[in-house]
């Protein structure tokens, strides 16, 4: 369950001038694996997630989500977005529980699991304010339970923690990690920086930009559990100096 | 996760948050009352210098009456004997006022029911976007005077009348401003409400509905002060009572103190009906005013 096969998926944006933004994508990204998607900016992530979560179509090729082809946005895959996009007129609390109660769950169903998720994310006494009174990590972290209240089989995240400032960055990382080692869900997470496609990942798929390409999948071989401890270690700093030295290599082309 | 320092000032810390309130409170009257106090300096200037501009109890040769004598018809058209003495507004103030506002109280409810989805509508959906938008467009430049010879010839010297004129000409606004505010609607709400789940139907009433209610408030305060000068207008011709027809005819009989007293009343009116559509906008959108209070 939750298994994503791209079998040569182009996307290519109409208009004035035709943007190939995704140019024969195959990839499989199995069960409860953890990929990330790392790039320059403009070589195709966003646009690789959004037609994964099914908010665009593909334009040639064939995306699957456990056997069958995506066709629209559903609560299967859990979008994460860059700036959390909670809505503003909700209180936390209900903006967590807006996916059960849209799909017509009852109150007992979701109660409990809801606020089991906004405990493990440190959020039980802001459960009663609004998004404007949260600081940037605690919105994502909301984003992040509202996604995982709907048990979906696969987790697609937009840089995520790309607008946080270093520190806060560092502590979701590790909440993620330890979510993430506790649900066993699919993840394609997507970033411009290596430090965290390392820590985070099982596999890295280094992109290209115009025409999207993904030129090279490093497996990422580090102990599990995994902290953000393991930032420091030798492996990782190796780990870190191949994928640079096979960024440099993109760049001078 | 969250450190003890990360707090939101409303319901975690009662104790202090009760004395910031009291200061917040006191701070807030003082502010209101200066505000008062400047809004009420620019009247009572004019209001002064007419009256002393004034001679014998007018200006302009007996054509406009000093403040003093507009109170002294507005004190026995609000509270003098009703019946057919030599006076017919004594004492007819609150019930001509309660014409008017009744009047426009239907008509913009009639303006909302039908413009705020017709608005969503077109900001929405393209077809209907397509199939509506153009014909508005096409009745707008209109204005409701124009509408007059029209509403009286269908709807005769009545009630109806008036509060078809008014419904129209709050229409426009309404429906304009939801427009746009279901237009605006941030692309990543819509996509977050599909991902998890929202059908069409759940979207527009749970994302774009609300998303959408800083312009739908933009467009009532527009669309009520258009009812105003629609009543206005209505009464004055197609129907028989309330403060524009009190008007008119006040001024067929020249009794011009009557009709400042009139117009007076008209504008603290709207000022005052705005000023309750600006509380309830203030409630509905309490999540609004926090982000823009926040720097
Ligand atoms: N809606 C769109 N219409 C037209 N072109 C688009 C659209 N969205 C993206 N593109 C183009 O597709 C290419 C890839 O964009 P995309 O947003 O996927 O990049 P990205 O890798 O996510 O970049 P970043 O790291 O800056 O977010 C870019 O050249 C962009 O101009
Ligand atoms: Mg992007």
């Amino acid at each position: 369950m939750g298994t994503i096969t791209f079998e040569g998926v182009s996307k290519i944006y109409g208009g004035q001038r035709e943007v190939r933004a995704l140019d024969d994508i195959s990839l499989t990204i199995g069960e409860g694996e953890f990929v990330a998607l790392l790039g320059p900016s403009g070589c195709g992530k966003s646009t690789l997630l959004n037609v994964l979560a099914g908010f665009e179509k593909v334009t040639k090729g064939e995306l699957l989500f456990d056997g069958t082809t995506i066709s629209k946005p559903g609560p299967d895959r859990g979008v994460v977005f860059q700036e959390a996009a909670l809505f503003p007129w909700l209180t936390v609390w209900q903006n967590v529980i807006f996916g059960p109660q849209v799909q017509g769950m009852a109150r007992p169903e979701y109660e409990p699991r809801a606020r089991q998720l906004l405990d493990l994310v440190g959020l039980t006494s802001f459960a009663d304010a609004l998004p404007v009174q949260l600081s940037g990590g605690m919105r994502q972290r909301v984003g992040i339970a509202r996604v995982l209240v709907m048990n979906p089989r696969a987790l697609l995240m937009d840089e995520p923690f790309g607008a946080l400032d270093a520190q806060t960055r560092l502590s979701m990382q590790q909440l993620l990690l330890d979510v993430w080692q506790k649900l066993n869900t699919t993840v394609l997470f997507v970033t411009h920086d290596i430090d965290e496609a390392i820590l985070l990942s099982d596999r890295i798929c280094v992109m290209s930009a115009r025409p999207g390409r993904i030129i090279k999948t490093i497996p990422i071989e580090l102990a599990r559990p995994r902290s953000i401890a393991s930032l420091t270690s030798p492996e990782f700093i190796a780990y870190k100096a191949e994928i640079m030295a096979d960024i440099r290599i993109t760049d001078h082309h | 996760m969250s450190s003890s320092s990360e707090r939101v000032s409303s319901d975690t810390d009662g104790k202090r948050d009760t004395v910031s309130s009291w200061t917040g409170a006191s701070l807030a009257a003082r502010r209101g009352l200066r505000t008062a106090a400047l809004a009420v300096v620019l009247p009572l200037a004019v209001i002064i210098i007419w009256q002393y501009a004034g001679r014998g109890g007018s200006l302009f040769g007996g054509v406009l009456p000093t403040p003093d004598r507009v109170w002294e018809a507005w004190r026995i058209w609000a509270f003098g004997p009703t019946g057919l003495g030599l006076n017919p507004y004594s004492g007819t103030w609150l019930a001509n006022l309660l014409f008017s506002a009744e009047r426009v109280g239907k008509g913009f409810l009639c303006a909302i029911v039908v413009g705020v989805p017709v608005g969503i509508a077109i900001g929405w959906n393209r077809i209907s976007a397509g199939t509506l938008d153009p014909t508005i467009q096409l009745l707008r430049p209109i204005p409701i005077t124009a509408w007059l010879p029209f509403s009286i010839a269908v709807f005769g010297i009545q009630d109806i009348g008036a509060i078809f004129l008014i419904s129209l000409g709050a229409f426009f606004p309404i429906v304009l401003n939801t427009a746009q505010g279901a237009r605006d609607v941030e692309r990543n709400l819509i996509r977050a409400s599909l991902m998890m789940g929202a059908g069409r139907w759940t979207v527009l009433r749970r994302v774009v509905l609300p998303a959408s209610l800083p312009s739908i408030f933009t467009g009532l305060r527009i669309g009520l002060g258009i009812g105003w000068t629609a009543v206005i207008v209505a009464e004055m011709v197609a129907v028989k009572s309330g403060l524009g027809y009190v008007l008119w005819d006040a001024y067929y009989v020249g009794r011009m103190d009557v009709v400042i007293a009139d117009m007076a009343t008209i504008g603290l009116l709207g000022l005052l009906s705005d000023m309750i559509i600006m509380q309830i906008e203030r409630w509905v959108l309490n999540w609004r005013r926090l982000q823009s209070y926040q720097s």
